[in-house]
């Protein structure tokens, strides 16, 4: 069931109990555990952290701790799959899901015992009602059993027996009917996947409630907005209804900068809202690599091509910055050069058609020195957590994730803009090389690609937020690319290898690139009908459906089955 | 040692017997290497007292095993009578229960820690009889006093943030 007072019925339970917090591997989860982290301090509740990143890691976790805990609180897993059922609960434990996964599934809504949903309720749910989905079995029973003791005499025994069985036709038929309604009805809604508001969000909203918000966990949760933001999970519409509602929390506590005599120490944390350049880690980079690693840029001039390296030549002398300039680190061009940077790019980005150059972020300092946009801080992380070193385990790289995000670790937070700047060039290097070897084809009634296992960096997209965001950046440059009107409606699957060993691969499920997308996902669904089709051994394990693991010999027969489903 | 002491002491019954002075340095050189070798087992042995001192604040009254058995007769007896005179000082110190004084040397900034695990441990029990499983990088916040002892072995790590 939803839960409507965060305070009442969630915090002030939890409070005086010992919980178990299951948390996601996505920047969203990690900030939304740390403001959580934040208030449980404050407030002595002892708590344990486990990381999980898949369904399995789940389970096993949850049969490991079950007994010492009551209390349990999930981060963005668990809401769109019948809890009970995976995790056979006893009778007395409680979970609490703040999930950002929609749709949220319906025993999940319509258990009012053991699963709370600390989701708002104002996000465009549309679960189906309760009677459409839910019946009671008495009234059949009541019914059959009415059946047997019939009457005594003949003639009017027949006339009942008719009656009766015209009775029981009539119930049997409606029946079905009720039943192909029903399943149409959760047909419709559990067929698209997409996303809910920031789970950060929510949690700084429960602080701001509890009036134990502070300015660090305000950036967290423009951090888990902007993860969001950046993989595309959100449309653009509710980011920026988002962006306006984390401004005036903005302004009300970074207010005293603005005062120029009661101004903060400038070792002082201020947040501060940017009409920004949508590049990547500019600030961190020599500007023209980040116009070359950016996705919206790389794919608006078409870097791939010799062509695209001319028009980016031509853009530059445009905005009239000097070449030798630019590729410096940004931090040393010239300064008369940067003050009206911002203006200048936008200008001469609209004349090369990119409109949307700037975009609302927010920006955080502290000290002279350290100066990062939301953005910034979303690369570092998602990084950190997905870097394929070979000794670490998953949960390593969560907790050094988790670390970068205090205030107090910014040496691991350089070291993952370091890897993030890696990341970035790997991946425009891979769209680079699969648009010039033409490796997206048309499979019908979608894209695929598939990422051969010699391909350099083919480790840094093993991991499925990389590779997630390796497809899709390979969907946006391939429309602006292809001349075939219609392969631009098309979703795209990707295909990369993640153990030799085992032979399996990750398989990925993109949504069609259109200017207005909602951002569904039907993948989801359609990965797990084409697997029960072809019996492939697939592995639904990321908390993502639209992204499963699959052996490399079912590969054929499973896109066979995926285009003959879809079309 | 005993080499030297017995060359010594057949010298010194010669010089005794015959009268001989000139082996009298020998035998006073003998003697001062037979003090300094005297002096530095006294040493190594004082040494090996105080780590032991040393364990008893570190782990607490039970020494784990591999510890003993590195350990002498008397050098356990020593410890067991050491724990013995500390357990009586603390008793006599705060009231009627006494006050422990093995916990707590740093002064404790807070009620309660945020521990990472560094290694898999198993269960651990906390005050309320119910336990916690502390597995590889899972992260707990738990009353200080409990996590103290496994901080200090390295199985805990106490994150500040």
């Amino acid at each position: 069931m939803f839960v409507s007072d965060f305070r009442k019925e969630f915090y002030e339970v939890v409070q005086s109990q010992r919980v178990l917090l299951f948390v996601a591997s996505d920047v969203d989860a990690l900030c939304a555990c740390k403001i959580l982290q934040a208030l449980f301090q404050c407030d002595h509740v002892q708590y344990t952290l486990v990381p999980v990143s898949g369904w399995q890691e789940l389970e096993t976790a949850f049969l490991e701790h079950k007994e010492q805990f009551h209390y349990f609180i999930l981060i963005n897993c668990g809401a769109n799959v019948d809890l009970l059922d995976i995790l056979q609960p006893d009778e007395d434990a409680i979970f609490f899901v703040c999930d950002t996964h929609r749709p949220v599934n319906v025993v999940n809504v319509y258990n009012d015992a053991q699963i709370k949903l600390l989701i708002k309720q104002d996000d465009d749910l549309e679960v189906p009602a309760y009677d459409d989905i839910f019946r009671d079995e008495e009234e059949d029973e009541e019914h059959s059993g009415s059946e047997s003791d019939n009457g005594s005499e003949p003639s009017e025994k027949r006339t009942r027996l008719e009656e009766e069985i015209v009775a029981r036709t009539m119930k049997r038929r409606q029946r079905r009917e009720w039943e192909a309604q029903r399943r149409d009805i959760l047909f419709d809604y559990e067929q698209y996947e997409y996303h809910g508001t920031s789970s950060a969000m929510v949690m700084f909203d429960l602080a701001w409630m509890m009036s134990k918000d502070l300015n660090d966990m305000l950036w967290w949760a423009i951090v888990g907005l902007t993860d969001q933001w950046v993989q595309d999970k959100i449309t653009q519409m509710k980011y920026v209804t988002d962006v306006g509602v984390l401004q005036r929390h903005v302004s009300r506590h970074n207010h005293r900068n603005e005062d120029e005599e009661n101004a903060l120490s400038v070792d002082c944390t201020r947040i501060s809202f940017e009409y920004d350049l949508r590049l990547a880690l500019y600030q961190h980079w020599s500007l023209h690599d980040s116009l070359c690693n950016t996705c919206y840029t790389a794919a608006r001039f078409k870097l791939w091509s010799v062509h695209g390296q001319k028009r980016l030549q031509e853009f530059l002398a445009d905005v009239g910055l000097p070449l030798k300039q630019v590729k410096q680190k940004f931090q040393s061009m010239d300064i008369s050069l940067k003050e009206n940077l911002r203006e200048m790019i936008e200008e001469s980005a609209n004349k090369f058609g990119m409109k949307d150059m700037r975009v609302q972020t927010f920006s955080i300092h502290f000290g002279f020195k350290h100066r990062f946009l939301a953005s910034d801080v979303v690369f570092a992380t998602m990084s950190l957590m997905e870097s394929p070193k070979k000794d670490s385990s998953g949960t390593d790289n969560f907790i050094q994730a988790l670390d970068s995000l205090s205030r107090s670790n910014l040496d691991k937070l350089y070291h993952g803009l370091e890897l993030a700047k890696k990341q970035l060039q790997a991946t425009q290097q891979t769209i680079a090389s699969c648009l010039c070897t033409n490796l997206v084809i048309s499979q019908g009634p979608f894209l695929y690609c598939s990422l051969m296992e010699g391909t350099p960096d083919i480790a840094l997209f093993s991991k499925p937020a990389s590779l997630t965001l390796l497809s899709r950046y390979l969907l946006k440059s391939f429309v602006f690319s292809t001349k075939n009107r219609r392969c631009k409606l098309l979703p795209l699957v990707m295909a990369a290898p993640l153990s030799v060993e085992q032979g399996t691969v990750t398989v990925v499920g993109i949504p069609p690139e259109t200017d207005s997308s909602d951002r569904k996902n039907f993948f989801g669904r359609a990965f797990e009908k084409a697997a029960e089709s072809t019996n492939s051994r697939t592995l639904h394990n990321h908390f993502d459906l639209s992204v499963i693991e699959l052996k490399a010999e079912d590969r054929s027969k499973f896109l066979d089955a995926l285009v003959s489903l879809l079309s | 040692m005993k080499a030297l002491y017995e060359q010594n002491q057949s010298d010194v019954n010669e010089v005794k017997s015959g009268g001989q002075s000139d082996l009298i340095p020998t035998i006073k050189f003998r003697h001062c290497s037979l003090l300094r070798n005297r002096r530095c087992a006294v040493a190594y042995l004082y040494d090996r007292l105080l780590r032991i001192r040393a364990l008893r604040w570190e782990y607490g009254s039970v020494l784990p095993n591999a510890l003993r058995f590195h350990m002498s007769a008397e050098e356990m007896e020593w410890f067991n009578r050491y724990k013995k005179s500390l357990a009586t000082y603390m008793r006599s110190l705060g009231g009627d229960e006494g006050l422990d004084i093995t916990q707590d040397m740093k002064p404790p900034k807070s009620l309660y820690i945020e521990v990472r695990c560094l290694k898999d441990y198993g269960e651990f029990e906390v005050d309320d009889g119910t336990s916690v499983l502390l597995k590889k990088n899972s992260q707990h916040f738990l009353p200080r006093w409990k996590c103290e002892q496994l901080v200090r072995q390295g199985i805990l790590e106490h994150v500040l943030s």
